[in-house]
């Protein structure tokens, strides 16, 4: 049955939005802030006399529900000291491709080693890639800025199209 | 007050470490009469004795005999216990080195009663003395074919306080660790290398001749109806003529105190009384007139454990009473059951600290608690033996613990009156002691 | 046997009834509920109620909680749990806050997190915050208490589990519990390594991360491995085992209890040699021999095609050499293609296999319950299968009387038993549950000592038993599989054409390589470099007991099935021998599940492969033809003293791979007679030279009260060439 009243007050819905102002942001020369809460990439975590928090004790394994961590723990030696008690991590690695930063992982952690930053910017050509090891997650997060010019930006060969 | 003497008659007339001396004041002839009668007829007079077990768990000791089983296919033990260790008792070693021969004859009646070939004296290694007087005694005895078949072994421990609690006495002297069993089974079911065997207490095995020759009846007119004879009662701390001395139970600790005793030295005011041993709950001044019987003594929340009475004065301070008593405690646990191990431990800590003066008002709940918690969880009574008194010294002195708390500092300082007392724990050298972080 | 009075029990208002004289933690069970423990471990012997957790109330009894542990069900007993009784909550809470008032807590670090029994029970039954608040005792930590195992103190918690399993199961002693009180640790004596064919189960009883094995130190974590049940292929006992994998990669071996088995003990072998699957020498390509080259690694299609090719050359003049730890299998599906194929019947074994022994089988665990036990043969049993020997310390300690004849002659000492007028021999007749165990060589496979039994009338007697301890983990079920493949037999191939070596153990048998060196061709199996290259003309990758499927007939006679807990780095036999079986014509499926079904109709009455079950069932007695003994192996004659030979358990390709393993392996010793020693003028301890025909050894005496005059006995591994007959002098 037609209802001629109600399609014209769809479209008046319609045309009251042409004349708001628009909340499309020029991502990424325009960032928006996150929350301080905000769970983006991890971040493993020193003391400040160097040694790792983590000890590899696969808590933030066992509480992952995507199963995106893997850990491969060692024994510290007195030459080789990495972290502070008996034990460390000697493989530890994020699968950030099936990472769902739910951040159970940082409720899990004895240590407080893993935290999940506010970075957010984490895409990869390769999914490869996207397994971050200890040493990238124990280091600062790059600060990626927006590219201004494009044809300066040397757009990598992906992965899948290198070892095809 | 007159001294009535029985375990120790005649020892202050002649020496009785000597067999013909013993011979003169009627020795040996209660075991040539006991082994006349048949062992049941021993363990009757027993009975009928009510003569409870002196080693401080007042077990009657005709029951305990009668547990033995009758046809059992292994070999039977008597053991007895002189592995006395207990803070402030110093009976059985008074006992074995005045009457050593009334030890032997009570054992080898005994051993008669129950139809053990074999006794063991199971000795505390510190009592050398005592051990060679004894050995004397009963070398004379082998030679006069005195012990009639039995084999009599000397076996002397290597220091340990647990090796006096009745099981673990048993592991000690068949060569293992001295740790105590479970029970059940009960050692008169499974005792020594497995076989039925009885212990017992020095002081109660050199009552036997008495009983034999009074008669168990007469004997039990002694005393009181539940605490029946007399008791080897051993005066220490901060009195004036500290000492063994053999009394009718009943007798008040007034009496023993100030009649015998002489009062508490130098005119201080009597503080407190432990009236069996460090074991037992602390009485206090105005429970002077308690008698020293068991039912009495339960009445008033206490126990004669060991029969040893350790008079305090008002010089003393409670809680370093109880640290010097958790530090022993805490040395000589065995380490076998949990609460014990960690709970005496425990207990020095927090004692450690309110002596210090650091501790916090609700800390001594939580002594209080940590004795709650180990008391009656236990595999033996040692842990209850720490926790008993402890708990005690905080219950009826709690003001004096608080003013340690409020005050930041112990209040009597170096006043205390403790010396005479209690060792303190570092007096064990050569031996691993815990270290107790403050 | 009598049956059992039954008592009611109530356990929290549950009634129960139960077998008078059950433990009260086994009552509470039956009823459906738990009672928790620490120090309780009915295996160890009498409970010990050290821990203090098993707190429990019970009525008529006095105030105080009650350690049920140490409690025997009686009837009309009242019993309450932690679960309805405040007394028992109490306790159980309290026995948890002394527990931890010293323990480090350090669980993210320490390997038992996640399967430890302390966790569990803090969760369930602990306080949920600590009022400690004093520095905790400490010790050193973690001390190595031997390559194996690593002690930390300061997580133990004194259940005297380790010490009572040391003293009164494996019965070596040498764990103890030294100080006491909150100083009491414990502790091997003079802080010696603990030494002892079984000192890893300590890891597996202990209820906290105090012992824990050091190969599998931070390896895994409980949440990310995986477990296969299977069973161990070291020695013919067949220990039912766990093993756990972590990222396909073995991680440690766990005992799975089979009561009739192994009881839930597993030997150091069996626990730690796992580490041979990652042996640096490990062969993971075919190797062939090339001119000039010599072994060149080699593509599977070309071995395959190279394997065809000899197969072909030799024109059936083909002998193979079998280990007895190939799976069954395994073995029928090689037994197919030779015979069946190739049409070559001549298979050596390292050992004589009989079925002799079948006519009076028994499980293992009635050692435990015999009343007289006799051990003849050469070897000491511990060295040929470890668990057998705890089973005779079991009946030991339960008043059996355990007689071993002494070594020198076990068929001599079987003919004397059942003769008319031995005193042994009289005793063995008399006894309703008599047990004859032979342990070494020369024993015909079990004959000489079957037909010893039937003389003594064991046949009669369903509570005797006879067992036979081969050398080889799966002897009996390989000899089985080749007889089944086919029933026609061949002449023995001389000269030979082909050598076919089947396994390291073979490969590293003296008399195979002298066979190799009079074939034309070998083929060989094996897993390692050491084994058999250099006198191979093509090396087949082999695969070990872990990475196999199938199934492995055990000393008793039990058929048990083997799980693959990892997959090998290679194809497994199975995989090539059906490839090459099809190029002759000859059916053999890949898979062992198919291959059983068509054999076990053949030899396991049609036993379906999915029924071998986890806890294999042992098959019945089966009855033997007329038993005669066999006429013994003659005794060489010659100066000097006979050789006995042994291997000893801490040896083979396995274990010499195994670093962990090297302070277990046997002394370079000879073990000498009190007699001998003293006419030789030999002292313990001694350095003496052991000679025969031209080679020489020397070695460390030692004398063994247990040997017979006349025998010097010395482990394989340093007999190395000795003659039969040796001389021994000082040196």
């Amino acid at each position: 049955m037609p209802q001629p009243l109600d399609t014209v007050k769809g479209f008046g819905v319609t045309f009251k939005q042409i004349f708001k102002k628009p909340i499309t942001q020029e991502y990424p020369e325009v960032k928006r802030p996150v929350y301080p809460r905000f769970r983006g990439r991890h971040r493993l975590w020193r003391f400040e006399n160097g040694l790792e928090k983590c000890v590899g004790c696969s808590l933030c394994a066992a509480a992952c529900p995507a199963d995106c961590i893997r850990v491969v723990a060692a024994e510290n030696t007195p030459d080789n000291r990495i972290s502070a008690g008996e034990r460390y991590a000697r493989i530890y690695e994020i699968n950030m491709s099936r990472c769902i930063f739910c951040g159970y992982c940082e409720l899990a952690c004895p240590f407080d080693a893993i935290t999940l930053g506010n970075e957010y910017e984490i895409s990869e050509y390769a999914r490869d890639d996207q397994i971050y090891t200890k040493d990238m997650l124990l280091a600062p997060p790059i600060k990626r800025t927006p590219v201004a010019d494009a044809e300066l930006y040397d757009t990598p060969i992906p992965y899948y199209k290198e070892h095809a | 007050m007159p001294i009535s003497e029985i375990l120790l008659a005649g020892a202050s007339e002649r020496d009785l470490t000597k067999l013909e001396e013993y011979h003169m004041v009627g020795g040996y002839a209660q075991l040539a009469r006991a082994r006349e009668l048949e062992p049941a007829a021993i363990l009757a007079e027993l009975d009928a004795s009510n003569l409870r077990g002196r080693g401080g768990a007042f077990f009657a000791t005709g029951k305990k005999a009668g547990f033995m089983p009758r046809d059992s296919p292994r070999p039977k033990y008597l053991t007895v216990n002189a592995d006395e260790s207990e803070p402030g008792t110093f009976k059985d070693r008074e006992i074995m080195l005045r009457v050593p021969h009334r030890v032997i004859e009570g054992s080898l009646i005994t051993a008669h009663a129950i139809e053990a070939r074999h006794v063991f004296i199971y000795i505390r290694g510190e009592y050398l003395t005592e051990f060679e007087v004894l050995r004397a005694a009963l070398d004379e005895a082998r030679e006069a074919e005195l012990l009639g078949g039995v084999t009599l072994v000397l076996h002397r421990g290597a220091g340990a306080y647990i090796c006096g609690e009745e099981t673990g006495l048993l592991e000690s002297l068949e060569g293992k660790r001295g740790q105590p069993r479970a029970k059940p089974p009960y050692p008169a079911i499974t005792g020594l290398y497995g076989a039925p065997t009885l212990i017992n207490n020095v002081e109660t095995m050199a009552t036997v001749p008495k009983i034999m020759e009074l008669g168990g009846e007469e004997y039990a007119k002694l005393g009181t109806p539940d605490s029946t004879g007399t008791r080897v009662f051993s005066l220490s701390g901060n009195v004036v003529r500290g000492g063994n001395y053999e009394l009718p139970n009943g007798t008040t600790l007034r009496e023993l105190i100030y009649d015998i005793g002489g009062g508490v030295p130098d005119g201080r005011e009597l503080k407190a009384i432990i009236p069996g041993g460090s074991s037992v709950q602390i009485l206090t001044a105005d429970q002077v007139d308690t008698p020293l019987s068991y039912d009495a003594m339960r009445e008033a929340g206490s126990s004669v454990g060991s029969g040893a009475i350790i008079v305090i004065d008002d010089r003393a301070c409670i809680v370093q009473l109880g640290l010097r008593v958790a530090q022993f405690y805490m040395h000589e646990s065995c380490g076998k059951c949990t609460p014990c191990r960690e709970g005496t431990r425990w207990m020095v800590q927090l004692l450690n600290r309110i002596e210090d003066g650091d501790a916090e008002e609700d800390e001594l709940d939580l002594l209080l608690d940590v004795c709650d918690r180990i008391l009656g969880h236990c595999l033996c009574p040692l842990g209850d033996a720490a926790a008993m008194p402890i708990a005690s010294y905080v219950d009826k002195f709690r003001d004096e613990f608080r003013e340690h708390v409020r005050a930041g500092r112990c209040p009597y300082g170096g006043e205390s009156s403790l010396e005479r007392v209690f060792a303190p724990v570092d007096q064990h050298r050569g031996h691993p002691t815990v270290e107790v972080a403050t | 046997m009598s049956v059992p009075e039954l008592v009611t029990v109530s356990v929290d208002g549950r009634e129960v009834q139960v077998p008078k004289g059950t433990g009260l933690v086994e009552t509470a069970l039956a009823a459906g509920i738990e009672i928790p423990v620490f120090c309780y471990e009915p295996r160890l012997g009498p409970a010990i109620g050290a821990c203090r957790m098993c707190l429990v109330e019970v009525e008529g009894m006095p105030p105080k909680p009650q350690a049920a542990c140490t409690l025997t069900a009686q009837d009309g007993m009242v019993v309450k749990t932690a679960l309805t009784s405040q007394l028992a909550r109490n306790a159980q809470n309290a026995t948890l806050e002394f527990i931890l008032v010293n323990h480090p807590l350090d669980c993210p670090v320490c390997d038992k997190g996640g399967e430890c029994p302390l966790q569990d029970l803090t969760f369930r039954f602990g306080p949920g915050r600590t009022r400690m608040t004093f520095p905790k005792r400490t010790f050193d930590k973690p001390i190595p208490i031997s390559p194996t195992i690593s002690l930390d103190r300061e997580r133990c918690i004194l259940c005297y589990r380790c010490t009572r399993f040391s003293e009164s199961v494996a019965e070596d002693g040498e764990l103890v519990a030294v100080n006491r009180g909150a100083q009491s640790m414990i502790a091997t004596f003079e802080d010696e390594p603990y030494r002892g064919r079984f000192s890893g189960n300590v890891t597996e009883l202990c209820p906290v991360g105090a012992l824990l094995p050091t190969t599998y130190r931070f390896e895994a974590r409980p949440w990310e491995i995986q477990t296969v049940p299977t069973v161990c292929g070291l020695c013919p006992v067949g220990c039912n085992v766990n093993v756990t994998t972590r990222e396909g990669k073995v991680k440690r071996v766990l005992s799975r209890n089979h009561p009739d088995v192994d009881g839930g003990w597993i030997c150091d072998k069996g626990r730690f040699a796992f580490g041979h699957l990652g042996a640096r020498d490990r062969i993971v390509d075919p190797l062939r021999r090339q001119r000039r080259r010599g072994l060149q690694p080699a593509g599977w299609d070309e071995a395959v095609d190279e394997a065809e090719r000899l197969l072909r050359a030799a024109q059936g003049r083909i002998v193979t050499a079998l280990s007895g730890s190939e799976t069954v299998e395994q073995a029928y599906g090689l037994a197919k293609l030779m015979r069946t194929g190739l049409g070559a019947h001549t298979a050596v074994l390292p050992e004589e296999i009989s079925d002799a022994v079948d006519g009076f089988r028994l499980p293992l665990s009635a050692i435990a319950g015999a009343e007289l036990i006799v051990v003849v043969g050469d070897d000491p049993v511990e060295e040929r299968a470890p668990i057998v020997d705890l089973w005779l310390r079991a009946a030991r300690r339960n008043g059996a009387e355990v007689v071993t004849t002494g070594v020198g002659g076990g068929a001599k000492a079987c003919r004397q038993l059942a003769g008319e007028d031995d005193e042994l021999g009289r005793r063995l007749r008399e006894s309703d549950r008599p047990v004859l165990i032979w342990s070494g060589s020369g024993g015909a496979g079990g004959a000489h000592v079957a037909a010893c039994a039937e003389r003594l009338g064991f046949g009669s007697k369903p509570d005797s038993g006879v067992f036979y301890l081969p050398l080889t983990p799966n002897g009996r079920g390989v000899v089985e599989a080749w007889s089944a493949a086919s029933d026609d037999e061949g002449p023995d191939p001389d000269p030979i054409g082909l050598l076919f070596v089947s396994g390291d153990e073979a490969a590293s048998d003296p008399s195979v390589r002298s066979l190799a060196e009079r074939a034309d061709a070998v083929i060989a199996t094996t897993m390692f470099q050491g084994s058999a290259v250099g006198w191979a003309d093509l090396v087949l990758p082999g695969t070990s007991y872990l990475e196999r499927d199938g199934t492995f007939v055990n000393l008793e006679g039990r058929l048990q099935r083997l799980r693959r807990a990892v997959v090998p780095p290679t194809p497994d036999e199975l995989a090539w021998i059906s490839q090459l079986a099809g190029r002759f014509g000859v059916e053999v499926s890949p898979y062992p599940s198919v291959v059983f079904g068509e054999l076990s109709e053949r030899i396991f009455g049609g036993l379906p492969y999915g029924e071998v079950g986890e806890r294999a069932a042992l098959r019945g007695r089966e009855p033997t033809g007329e038993l005669r003994a066999p006429a013994p192996a003659a005794t060489p004659k010659g100066r000097g003293l006979r050789l006995v030979r042994y291997r000893p358990l801490f040896s083979g390709a396995a274990v010499e791979r195994v670093p962990e393993l090297a302070f277990q392996r046997p002394a370079a010793e000879v073990q000498l007679s009190p007699q001998d020693a003293r006419r030789l003028r030999i002292k313990a301890g001694d350095e003496v030279d052991v000679r025969s025909n031209g080679t020489s050894r020397r070695l460390r005496a030692r004398i063994d009260k247990g040997l017979v005059a006349g025998v010097a006995r010395i482990a394989d591994e340093h007999a190395e060439e000795l003659q039969a007959t040796v001389e021994v002098a000082r040196a």
